[in-house]
Protein backbone atom coordinates (compact mmCIF):
# COMPACT_ATOMS: atom_id res chain seq x y z
CA UNK A 1 0.00 0.00 0.00
CA UNK A 2 2.73 2.53 1.08
CA UNK A 3 5.15 1.31 0.12
CA UNK A 4 6.20 3.02 -3.26
CA UNK A 5 6.20 5.86 -0.57
CA UNK A 6 8.31 4.54 2.42
CA UNK A 7 10.64 2.20 -0.10
CA UNK A 8 10.20 -0.74 2.22
CA UNK A 9 7.32 -3.40 2.39
CA UNK A 10 8.65 -3.95 6.24
CA UNK A 11 8.66 -0.22 6.97
CA UNK A 12 5.15 -0.11 6.00
CA UNK A 13 4.28 -3.32 7.94
CA UNK A 14 6.28 -2.13 11.12
CA UNK A 15 3.82 1.69 11.08
CA UNK A 16 1.01 -0.28 10.91
CA UNK A 17 1.67 -2.69 13.35
CA UNK A 18 2.55 -0.12 16.10
CA UNK A 19 -0.02 2.56 14.76
CA UNK A 20 -2.57 -0.47 16.11
CA UNK A 21 -1.05 -1.83 18.45
CA UNK A 22 0.64 1.17 19.78
CA UNK A 23 4.33 -1.32 20.61
CA UNK A 24 5.67 -3.77 19.71
CA UNK A 25 8.92 -5.31 19.37
CA UNK A 26 11.21 -7.09 16.76
CA UNK A 27 10.09 -10.99 17.04
CA UNK A 28 6.40 -10.35 17.49
CA UNK A 29 6.34 -8.20 14.37
CA UNK A 30 8.34 -10.26 12.55
CA UNK A 31 6.20 -13.28 13.79
CA UNK A 32 3.24 -11.62 13.05
CA UNK A 33 3.84 -10.73 9.63
CA UNK A 34 5.43 -14.20 8.62
CA UNK A 35 8.52 -12.82 7.93
CA UNK A 36 12.12 -12.51 8.84
CA UNK A 37 13.40 -10.82 11.74
CA UNK A 38 16.64 -9.03 10.53
CA UNK A 39 15.18 -7.44 7.96
CA UNK A 40 12.50 -5.98 10.82
CA UNK A 41 15.04 -5.30 12.97
CA UNK A 42 17.12 -3.57 10.85
CA UNK A 43 13.86 -1.30 9.53
CA UNK A 44 13.42 -0.69 13.17
CA UNK A 45 16.63 0.80 13.58
CA UNK A 46 16.34 2.82 10.66
CA UNK A 47 12.79 4.46 11.60
CA UNK A 48 14.18 4.97 15.35
CA UNK A 49 17.87 6.69 13.91
CA UNK A 50 15.19 8.96 11.68
CA UNK A 51 12.91 9.66 15.13
CA UNK A 52 9.80 8.20 14.19
CA UNK A 53 10.04 5.46 16.70
CA UNK A 54 10.76 5.34 20.15
CA UNK A 55 12.22 2.41 22.10
CA UNK A 56 12.35 1.52 25.66
CA UNK A 57 13.89 -1.33 27.61
CA UNK A 58 11.40 -3.80 29.10
CA UNK A 59 13.34 -6.57 30.38
CA UNK A 60 15.31 -8.12 28.21
CA UNK A 61 13.21 -6.96 25.38
CA UNK A 62 13.03 -3.73 23.05
CA UNK A 63 10.05 -2.53 23.46
CA UNK A 64 9.17 0.21 19.76
CA UNK A 65 6.37 2.77 19.29
CA UNK A 66 5.59 5.67 17.18
CA UNK A 67 7.58 8.64 18.60
CA UNK A 68 4.78 11.40 19.78
CA UNK A 69 7.82 13.73 19.33
CA UNK A 70 7.86 12.94 15.41
CA UNK A 71 7.20 16.52 13.74
CA UNK A 72 4.91 14.68 11.04
CA UNK A 73 2.90 12.22 13.48
CA UNK A 74 -0.09 14.19 13.20
CA UNK A 75 0.09 13.85 9.37
CA UNK A 76 1.76 10.11 9.48
CA UNK A 77 -1.46 8.86 11.52
CA UNK A 78 -4.09 9.23 9.26
CA UNK A 79 -1.85 7.86 6.42
CA UNK A 80 -1.55 4.57 8.01
CA UNK A 81 -5.18 4.82 9.02
CA UNK A 82 -6.14 5.16 5.46
CA UNK A 83 -3.69 2.59 3.97
CA UNK A 84 -5.36 0.04 6.49
CA UNK A 85 -8.79 0.84 5.47
CA UNK A 86 -7.30 -0.32 2.46
CA UNK A 87 -6.47 -3.59 3.72
CA UNK A 88 -8.50 -7.08 3.73
CA UNK A 89 -10.89 -7.42 6.37
CA UNK A 90 -9.26 -10.45 7.90
CA UNK A 91 -5.87 -9.00 8.65
CA UNK A 92 -7.40 -5.95 9.00
CA UNK A 93 -9.05 -7.81 12.15
CA UNK A 94 -6.06 -9.56 12.72
CA UNK A 95 -3.94 -6.81 13.63
CA UNK A 96 -6.77 -4.80 15.70
CA UNK A 97 -8.33 -7.70 17.39
CA UNK A 98 -5.69 -8.88 20.24
CA UNK A 99 -6.38 -9.31 23.72
CA UNK A 100 -5.11 -6.85 26.27
CA UNK A 101 -6.72 -7.39 28.79
CA UNK A 102 -4.54 -9.27 32.04
CA UNK A 103 -4.91 -13.75 31.70
CA UNK A 104 -3.53 -14.92 35.20
CA UNK A 105 -0.35 -16.91 34.50
CA UNK A 106 -1.53 -20.97 33.73
CA UNK A 107 -5.13 -20.61 33.61
CA UNK A 108 -6.59 -22.97 31.17
CA UNK A 109 -8.10 -21.75 28.43
CA UNK B 1 42.78 29.06 21.07
CA UNK B 2 41.84 27.11 23.68
CA UNK B 3 42.44 23.11 23.59
CA UNK B 4 39.42 20.94 23.37
CA UNK B 5 39.75 19.49 26.84
CA UNK B 6 39.57 22.98 28.33
CA UNK B 7 36.38 24.55 26.68
CA UNK B 8 33.31 24.75 28.60
CA UNK B 9 30.07 22.93 26.97
CA UNK B 10 28.95 26.14 25.40
CA UNK B 11 32.33 27.12 24.33
CA UNK B 12 32.74 23.44 22.57
CA UNK B 13 29.35 24.34 20.97
CA UNK B 14 30.73 27.16 19.46
CA UNK B 15 33.29 25.64 17.94
CA UNK B 16 31.88 22.74 16.70
CA UNK B 17 29.08 24.57 15.35
CA UNK B 18 32.14 27.23 13.50
CA UNK B 19 33.81 24.07 11.92
CA UNK B 20 30.36 22.37 10.61
CA UNK B 21 29.28 25.75 9.42
CA UNK B 22 33.02 26.19 7.38
CA UNK B 23 31.75 22.94 5.81
CA UNK B 24 28.53 24.25 4.99
CA UNK B 25 26.93 22.05 7.53
CA UNK B 26 24.09 24.54 9.30
CA UNK B 27 23.28 23.06 12.66
CA UNK B 28 21.46 23.83 15.99
CA UNK B 29 22.22 23.13 19.25
CA UNK B 30 19.00 21.59 21.12
CA UNK B 31 18.11 19.62 24.33
CA UNK B 32 20.01 20.21 27.82
CA UNK B 33 23.34 21.52 26.65
CA UNK B 34 20.77 24.49 25.90
CA UNK B 35 19.35 24.53 29.41
CA UNK B 36 22.70 24.48 30.77
CA UNK B 37 23.95 27.68 28.82
CA UNK B 38 20.85 29.42 29.44
CA UNK B 39 21.00 28.97 32.86
CA UNK B 40 24.79 29.14 33.23
CA UNK B 41 25.49 25.48 34.56
CA UNK B 42 22.67 25.60 37.05
CA UNK B 43 21.79 22.34 35.17
CA UNK B 44 24.51 20.42 33.84
CA UNK B 45 24.64 18.47 30.43
CA UNK B 46 27.49 16.48 28.79
CA UNK B 47 25.83 16.36 25.38
CA UNK B 48 25.87 18.56 22.97
CA UNK B 49 22.56 17.77 20.65
CA UNK B 50 23.03 19.15 17.23
CA UNK B 51 20.17 19.27 14.79
CA UNK B 52 20.62 19.98 11.12
CA UNK B 53 19.16 22.50 9.50
CA UNK B 54 19.08 21.66 6.01
CA UNK B 55 19.50 17.96 5.57
CA UNK B 56 23.14 16.55 5.32
CA UNK B 57 24.82 13.60 4.52
CA UNK B 58 25.96 11.95 7.35
CA UNK B 59 29.62 11.22 5.58
CA UNK B 60 29.85 14.85 5.46
CA UNK B 61 29.16 15.54 9.50
CA UNK B 62 31.29 12.63 10.34
CA UNK B 63 34.59 14.01 7.98
CA UNK B 64 34.14 17.42 9.44
CA UNK B 65 34.34 16.41 13.33
CA UNK B 66 36.64 13.84 12.06
CA UNK B 67 39.08 16.80 11.21
CA UNK B 68 38.65 17.99 14.66
CA UNK B 69 39.41 14.70 16.24
CA UNK B 70 36.25 13.80 17.00
CA UNK B 71 35.59 9.98 16.35
CA UNK B 72 31.99 8.21 16.11
CA UNK B 73 31.01 5.51 17.73
CA UNK B 74 27.41 4.47 18.01
CA UNK B 75 26.28 7.32 16.24
CA UNK B 76 27.85 9.24 18.92
CA UNK B 77 30.81 11.79 18.74
CA UNK B 78 33.92 11.53 21.50
CA UNK B 79 36.83 13.21 21.70
CA UNK B 80 39.68 11.61 23.69
CA UNK B 81 40.46 15.22 26.01
CA UNK B 82 36.88 15.98 26.37
CA UNK B 83 33.57 14.12 28.77
CA UNK B 84 31.60 15.89 26.32
CA UNK B 85 29.34 14.25 23.64
CA UNK B 86 28.44 15.22 20.57
CA UNK B 87 25.54 13.66 18.61
CA UNK B 88 23.02 14.56 15.84
CA UNK B 89 19.49 13.57 16.64
CA UNK B 90 17.40 13.48 13.56
CA UNK B 91 15.49 16.81 11.95
CA UNK B 92 14.08 18.07 11.20
CA UNK B 93 14.48 21.09 13.88
CA UNK B 94 11.65 21.45 15.34
CA UNK B 95 9.79 22.07 18.86
CA UNK B 96 7.19 19.48 19.27
CA UNK B 97 5.56 19.05 15.43
CA UNK B 98 6.02 23.00 14.80
CA UNK B 99 9.25 24.01 12.90
CA UNK B 100 11.94 26.40 14.69
CA UNK B 101 12.09 29.82 12.92
CA UNK B 102 14.10 31.95 16.14
CA UNK B 103 17.35 30.46 16.38
CA UNK B 104 20.04 32.14 18.22
CA UNK B 105 23.25 33.20 17.96
CA UNK B 106 25.70 33.12 20.78
CA UNK B 107 29.73 34.37 20.38
CA UNK B 108 32.43 32.73 21.95
CA UNK B 109 35.99 33.11 22.03
CA UNK B 110 35.87 29.44 20.73
CA UNK B 111 33.16 30.44 17.47
CA UNK B 112 29.40 31.75 17.01
CA UNK B 113 27.10 29.46 18.06
CA UNK B 114 23.39 28.72 16.91
CA UNK B 115 20.88 27.67 19.44
CA UNK B 116 17.57 27.06 20.38
CA UNK B 117 15.85 30.29 22.05
CA UNK B 118 14.81 30.61 25.49
CA UNK B 119 11.52 30.45 24.62
CA UNK B 120 11.97 27.61 22.12
CA UNK B 121 14.24 25.87 24.68
CA UNK B 122 11.33 25.55 27.38
CA UNK B 123 8.82 24.23 24.63
CA UNK B 124 11.65 21.88 23.77
CA UNK B 125 11.84 20.38 27.38
CA UNK B 126 8.08 20.77 27.89
CA UNK B 127 7.85 18.26 24.60
CA UNK B 128 9.69 15.88 26.50
CA UNK B 129 7.73 16.65 29.85
CA UNK B 130 4.23 16.41 28.04
CA UNK B 131 5.07 13.47 25.87
CA UNK B 132 7.39 11.15 28.09
CA UNK B 133 6.10 12.55 31.45
CA UNK B 134 10.04 13.28 32.06
CA UNK B 135 9.41 15.42 35.08
CA UNK B 136 13.43 16.65 34.67
CA UNK B 137 12.47 17.82 31.69
CA UNK B 138 10.17 20.00 33.35
CA UNK B 139 12.19 21.02 35.83
CA UNK B 140 14.86 22.41 33.33
CA UNK B 141 12.15 24.91 31.46
CA UNK B 142 11.56 26.30 34.94
CA UNK B 143 15.46 26.89 35.32
CA UNK B 144 15.41 28.54 31.93
CA UNK B 145 12.21 30.57 32.37
CA UNK B 146 13.98 31.81 35.50
CA UNK B 147 17.24 32.59 33.85
CA UNK B 148 16.28 33.99 30.74
CA UNK B 149 13.51 36.58 28.91
CA UNK B 150 10.63 33.90 28.21
CA UNK B 151 7.49 34.39 26.31
CA UNK B 152 5.23 32.25 28.01
CA UNK B 153 1.94 33.63 26.25
CA UNK B 154 3.87 31.74 23.07
CA UNK B 155 4.17 28.60 25.11
CA UNK B 156 0.89 28.45 26.08
CA UNK B 157 -0.13 28.95 22.24
CA UNK B 158 1.85 26.29 21.11
CA UNK B 159 1.14 24.13 24.24
CA UNK B 160 -2.27 24.08 22.86
CA UNK B 161 -1.11 23.27 19.30
CA UNK B 162 0.27 20.43 20.95
CA UNK B 163 -3.16 19.37 22.09
CA UNK B 164 -1.67 19.85 25.72
CA UNK B 165 -3.53 22.71 26.93
CA UNK B 166 -4.85 21.22 30.44
CA UNK B 167 -1.23 19.97 30.75
CA UNK B 168 -0.10 23.72 30.40
CA UNK B 169 -2.30 24.59 32.99
CA UNK B 170 -0.96 22.95 35.65
CA UNK B 171 2.43 24.11 35.56
CA UNK B 172 1.78 27.66 34.46
CA UNK B 173 2.01 29.18 37.76
CA UNK B 174 5.29 27.56 38.26
CA UNK B 175 6.66 28.66 35.22
CA UNK B 176 5.55 32.59 35.36
CA UNK B 177 6.27 32.50 39.56
CA UNK B 178 10.09 31.39 38.39
CA UNK B 179 9.92 33.79 35.59
CA UNK B 180 8.55 36.83 37.93
CA UNK B 181 11.41 36.14 40.33
CA UNK B 182 14.03 36.53 36.96
CA UNK B 183 13.40 39.22 36.23
CA UNK B 184 13.16 40.61 39.58
CA UNK B 185 16.36 39.32 40.43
Amino acid sequence: MLEPLLGSRNKERILLYLRIRKEGYAREISRFFGTDLAPIQKQLERLENGGVLYSRSVGRTRLYGLNPRYPFLSELRPLLDKALAFYPSDEKEKLTMVRTRPRRKGKPL
Amino acid sequence: MKSIGKMSLGELGAFVCTQLRKQGIRVVLSGGACVAIYTDNRYESLDLDFVENAPTERTRIVEALNEIGFIEKDRYFKHPETDFIIEFPAGPLAVGSEPVRDIQEMEFSTGRLSLLSPTDCIKDRLAAYYHWNDAQCLEQAILVAGARNVDLNEVRRWSAAESKSAEFRKIRKRLSEAARKGNNS
